[in-house]
């Protein structure tokens, strides 16, 4: 399973949604994900499994698959819940006493 | 360390500013004047905001002004302006911004651990606040010290 954050340039606030990724699946113990970020112009349909990308990308990435849409990229509350929900909805194992 | 970037000469505030691309130009001037960008970067940077650019808006009040490396990166470099008056990014009240930060990376891996910081800073509800609330580069460094402490 990978999830990539999605910015323009690949090196400020995919970055950033990318570490806040690997935050949130530490501290609600979820394994078997891997997370990566790049920029818009690299990343291609079949890219990742799942996409996450700020609002104002929503519209360019429509072809890419999978996208998650953050309406903000240093919410931890919002990437926490959606997290959370992508990774059940992709099947993957997600402990019940995770969200802390 | 952020406080490695981050200084008194980098940790700018200003009651009020003349539009977001004053904006702009204030926070990458210390940038400017050390050499870690050239004149091209804060080009960059507000072109890429006009061209709908307001990917930048971290959310929150706070903006991440960067470009890439190729536009005219010398060494990695970071700088901050508070405004008193809120700046809308390219002039959309869908973008208030409060705090301008200006990232000046040389390469993704070389700057990793400024992003980790920022991130960490920026994503803590309690030192976000802390941060706006700051008015001297004393204030905010202060804050910037007790980044990961209550992680």
């Amino acid at each position: 399973m990978k999830f990539l954050a999605v910015c323009s340039s690949g090196l400020g606030s995919s970055f950033m949604v990318h570490m806040n990724i690997e935050k949130v699946l530490k501290e609600q113990g979820i394994t078997g994900v891997d997370v990566d970020h790049a920029d818009l112009g690299s990343v291609g349909p079949g890219a990742a499994d799942v996409i996450f990308v700020g609002a104002d990308l929503a519209d360019s990435v429509g072809g890419l698959g999978d996208v998650v849409v953050l309406d903000s990229i240093i919410d931890l509350a919002e990437l926490r819940t959606k997290v959370r929900e992508t990774a059940i909805r992709k099947g993957v194992t997600v402990p019940d006493a995770g969200a802390n | 360390m952020l406080t490695d970037l981050l200084t008194p000469e980098t940790i700018l505030f200003a009651d009020r500013v003349d539009g977001w691309r004053d904006a702009v130009e204030r926070v990458a001037q210390p940038l400017l004047d050390s050499g870690a960008v050239s004149s091209h970067y804060v080009a960059a940077m507000t072109d890429s905001i006009a061209a709908g650019g307001t990917y930048i808006d971290l959310g929150f009040g706070i903006a991440l002004a960067h470009s890439r490396p190729e536009n005219g990166v010398e060494r990695t470099g970071l700088s901050s302006l508070r405004v008193g008056e809120t700046v809308l990014l390219n002039d959309e009240p869908a973008h208030p911004i409060d705090l301008f930060f200006c990232l000046a990376a040389t390469d993704p891996q070389s700057h990793l651990d400024t992003m980790m910081a920022l991130a960490t800073l920026l994503s803590d509800e309690t030192l976000r606040a802390e941060l706006l609330a700051s008015s001297t580069p004393a204030d905010t460094l202060a804050v910037l010290t007790k980044i990961g402490q209550n992680a």
